[in-house]
């Protein structure tokens, strides 16, 4: 049973990974809160499921949620950021907030405050593997969950972007210096924030067959959590947080119920905050301005 | 080689031998593997106008901030009136008599000059019933009555209601400094008080600096203006890599040849008239 | 007065209070995500106090203020020693566990609410959103007013001309928190319900994005926020969600344009004028 348990979560905290790594990213790199993230999550899950009902094919349906989430996050990136984001942290992280509570609210007045379902042919296929049962999209999610991290990780490393990125998270001021191209890259952490977190949506609203306006709040809320654990600015950190958060929500939902997930994943990140802020993987890659 | 004259001995309080005010003993500095204050041992004596050059990157304003507290010594010791006060914490050091002014100008744009210079009192008004004074309310209140008194003597009354940020630069830097002295410090750090004045401004400022120090606070000025220096103090104490390399007058500082080699390639104006 | 009328004067009186709940910390830089965790302090403490030992509802409000003032000193101490992003998760994740707990306390309803069985008229409502504002505005002339500014703007220097900066801002969070909480516990005692739900991160988010929107630089900011968010709406007179999409466009819009929020200290002093009526000298 516990075993089942874990690797529920695992599965699950596939899901929160890639939430994990989109708010790390923009983090690490801009020392920027991104609060639309939920809200883009949610777009991305209720975009699946309004298509889904309109026979639209899964392929497009998924590529849809994915330039969605590239879309919404380059418009918070042309109206909250490049106006003011180099001199005023302040505005970004409010600006984010407002897209938040704009994007929510859009999506209750289009498609109302229900919880949807959505339905696949293939949803039930599973493996069972020594008396566990593992749900077989499960599975396919978080083996692309992690070859996306696994992509980011070497883009980073070996391409000329990846340098220029890593740069801008050093020292913006010294990027500029260096003649990285700041403006340019800005956009690009942001929708690459934005893909990760539709790509979780989906994921979310395929492998777990529902979908609701509320998801971004209660769901990917809970990746600042993983992000945290695993250690700010650490894309690494972001996938083993998530991983935990999964198997902590499982097993609380198991071992309490329902209703102490939120205790338990937000009692975590309280704890670690007090006792090891830079989280497990993190050495200070967070820069800490007020 | 430190030169030694016979002018630290000269400067005496008017109440007879002299005590040191601010002494440095052993003071050491190093962030990662970088010293930027190197054995560094000084000591001005009460009531005197001492200066603190050197060219760029020499440590002068790293010393400010390990005497006023914002770095913590690695080693060596920083006395106040006789006070040991290498272990206290920077915001008590107002309290044991220390002030300074800082290089960019630091007030609080948003707050009037007012608001402003009334933080100098902050150590002073530290109680619960200090704190919760209305004093933006009742002109009666001590301390704005105190405040304004010392923002007429210094001939800024017009501008009390001006947020800071909106006023010019040489305005600006005499409220900071006006700040500095409600605190009634006994010892007053002054980091590149003339920069940016004018010549007319920078008299003034001259004079009342003199004026202030006649009034009892010994005063430590880092400069690079040498007329100003030359003008205001009658030693100077020179810093290069963290170490003092001179402490004598100004016109034998300027003649000492180490001194010279020290500021070589640089524009400051010690080396204005070498010629070329 | 209609009953609609009432509830409307009643919302914008508590949303008066909530405002100046976030604005103390704000004013002193610090962003308190978790301000619904002790609205809901304030809202399930006095409501339990008076279901359960028939307290005077006003009574009950001071006493879980009170209380919540002593928990939010408490988290003041463990999480001022973070700075910035840290402080903002902190009390983010504070408020988060706040509601968890709740909701698992099925001595006050748990997830199905509480109802409370005092009543606490409408006068009483607006007596203690005036107390508020007269209290707060008069704190903001004093010096501590003064020093939250300094802290907010340079903490360095404010430490080095002897101000404690942790002392202000323990001082500003903790007086916040006790606001929030008594705003928490007037909604509970005039809607006689209160539910955790409410209170979650969004809630937090509202409000702060409403003290943002007035604007931090005077202490009449927040007054301003907190009508422009309750009553725009009723002028637009669309649904909810309609109004909060209009809102967040107008945040939106205004953190563009004028970042500092509408009411800064120079439009208020373009308003209502300076005594001395000069204007500023010239540069050089």
């Amino acid at each position: 049973m516990l075993a089942q348990q874990v690797v529920n979560g695992l599965l699950l905290g596939s899901v929160y990974a890639l939430v994990a790594v989109a708010f790390t990213f923009a983090i690490g790199i801009l020392n920027f809160l991104n609060f639309s993230i939920p809200g883009i999550f949610m777009f991305a899950g209720m975009l699946s499921w309004a298509m889904l009902r309109a026979d639209f094919s899964l392929p497009i349906v998924v590529l849809a949620a994915l330039a969605s989430g590239a879309v919404l996050s380059w418009v918070v990136e042309r109206v909250t950021w490049r106006p003011v984001g180099k001199s005023n942290h302040y505005v970004p992280l409010v600006g984010s907030m407002a897209f938040l509570i704009l994007i929510e609210n859009l999506v209750l007045v289009a498609w109302g405050s229900d919880q949807q379902r959505l339905t696949l042919p293939f949803a039930d296929a599973s493996l069972r593997v020594g008396g566990l049962v593992i749900g077989i999209p499960q599975v396919v999610g978080m083996i692309a969950a992690i070859a996306a991290v696994a992509g980011l990780a070497l883009v980073l490393k070996r391409t000329r972007i990846g340098r220029g990125l890593r740069t801008i998270a050093e020292d913006t001021g010294t990027a500029r210096l260096l003649g990285v191209p700041v403006q340019r890259f800005v956009p690009v952490v942001f929708c690459t924030g934005g893909v990760f977190t539709a790509m979780a949506g989906v994921l979310f609203a395929l492998n777990y067959q529902q979908a609701s306006p509320f998801m971004g709040e209660e769901i990917a809320l809970k990746g600042i959590s993983a992000m945290v654990i695993g250690g700010m600015g650490n894309i690494w950190g972001a996938i083993l947080g998530g991983l935990i958060i999964g198997v902590v929500e499982t097993a609380s939902i198991s071992w309490f119920g329902a209703r102490a997930v939120d205790v338990a994943v937000y009692g975590l990140l309280l704890a670690i905050l007090f006792v090891r802020p830079s989280g497990l993987l993190g050495g200070g890659a967070a820069r800490d301005r007020a | 080689m430190i030169a030694s004259t016979d002018s630290n001995a000269a400067v005496h309080s008017t109440a007879g031998v002299s005590r040191p005010m601010l002494e440095l003993r052993g003071v050491a500095k190093s962030f990662g593997g970088l010293k930027v204050i190197d054995d560094l041992s000084f000591s001005v004596q009460a009531g005197e106008r001492a200066a603190l050059i050197g060219p760029n990157g020499a440590g002068k304003t790293s010393a400010f901030n390990l005497v006023s507290g914002l770095y913590a010594v690695d080693r060596g010791s920083v006395m106040l009136d006789g006070t040991d006060i290498t272990h206290v914490p920077s915001r008590k050091r107002v309290g044991y008599g220390l002030a300074r002014t800082f290089q960019n100008i630091r007030l609080m744009a948003q707050l009037t000059v007012l608001e402003n210079v009334m933080l100098g009192q902050s150590s002073a008004a530290s109680s619960f019933t200090g704190m919760l004074q209305p004093v933006n309310l009742l002109r009666s209140n001590r301390w704005g009555k105190h405040a304004r008194a010392q923002l007429e003597a210094a001939g800024l009354s017009q501008y009390e209601k001006f947020p800071a940020g909106e006023l010019p630069y040489g305005i600006q830097k005499r409220v900071e400094l006006v700040r500095a002295l409600l605190a009634r410090p006994r010892m007053l750090l002054l980091d590149e008080p003339a920069a940016g004045l004018n010549p007319t401004e920078t008299n003034e400022l001259r004079l009342h600096l003199e004026r202030i120090a006649d009034g009892g606070t010994t005063l430590l000025v880092v400069e690079h203006d040498m007329h100003f220096v030359g003008a205001l103090c009658r030693r100077v104490l020179v810093l290069n890599f963290g170490r003092l390399i001179a402490d004598c007058t100004p016109r034998e500082a300027q003649a000492d040849p180490l001194v010279r080699e020290a500021y070589l390639g640089s524009d400051d104006e010690l080396v204005s008239d070498h010629a070329s | 007065m209609s009953g609609y009328l009432e509830g409307v004067l009643v919302l914008l009186a508590i949303n008066v209070i909530l405002a100046y709940g976030a604005f103390l910390p704000l004013a002193a830089g610090q962003l308190n995500l978790g301000i619904g965790g002790f609205v809901a302090i304030g809202a399930y403490g006095s409501a339990y106090l008076s279901n359960e030992y028939a307290w005077d509802p006003l009574a009950a409000a001071l006493v879980a203020s009170g209380l919540t003032g002593f928990v939010a000193m408490l988290v003041a101490f463990a999480v001022l020693r973070t700075r910035g992003i840290y402080l903002a998760l902190a009390t983010f994740a504070f408020g988060q566990v706040v509601q968890g707990v709740i909701l698992n306390l099925n001595v006050v309803g748990g997830a199905a609410g509480y109802p409370v069985s005092t009543f606490l008229g409408p006068v009483a409502v607006f007596a203690v959103a005036l107390a508020v504002l007269a209290l707060v505005v008069l704190l903001f002339h004093t010096r501590f007013g003064i020093s939250v500014t300094a802290v907010n703007d340079d903490e360095t220097v404010s430490d080095l001309l002897g101000i404690s900066v942790r002392g202000i801002q323990t001082a500003a969070f903790t007086a916040g928190s006790v606001i929030a909480a008594l705003a928490g516990a007037l909604y509970a005692h005039y809607f006689s319900f209160v539910e955790a739900q409410n209170y979650g991160v969004m809630f937090s988010i509202y409000i702060v994005l409403y003290v943002l929107l007035g604007g931090t630089q005077s202490v009449w900011g927040p007054l301003f926020g907190a009508a422009v968010f309750t009553l725009l709406p009723e002028l637009l007179r669309g649904s909810a969600q309609w109004r909060y999409v209009i809102f967040a466009c107008l945040i939106i819009v205004v953190m563009n344009l004028r970042p500092d929020g509408l009411a800064t200290r120079g439009l208020l002093r373009k308003l209502f004028g300076r005594r001395d009526g000069a204007g500023a000298p010239e540069r050089p």
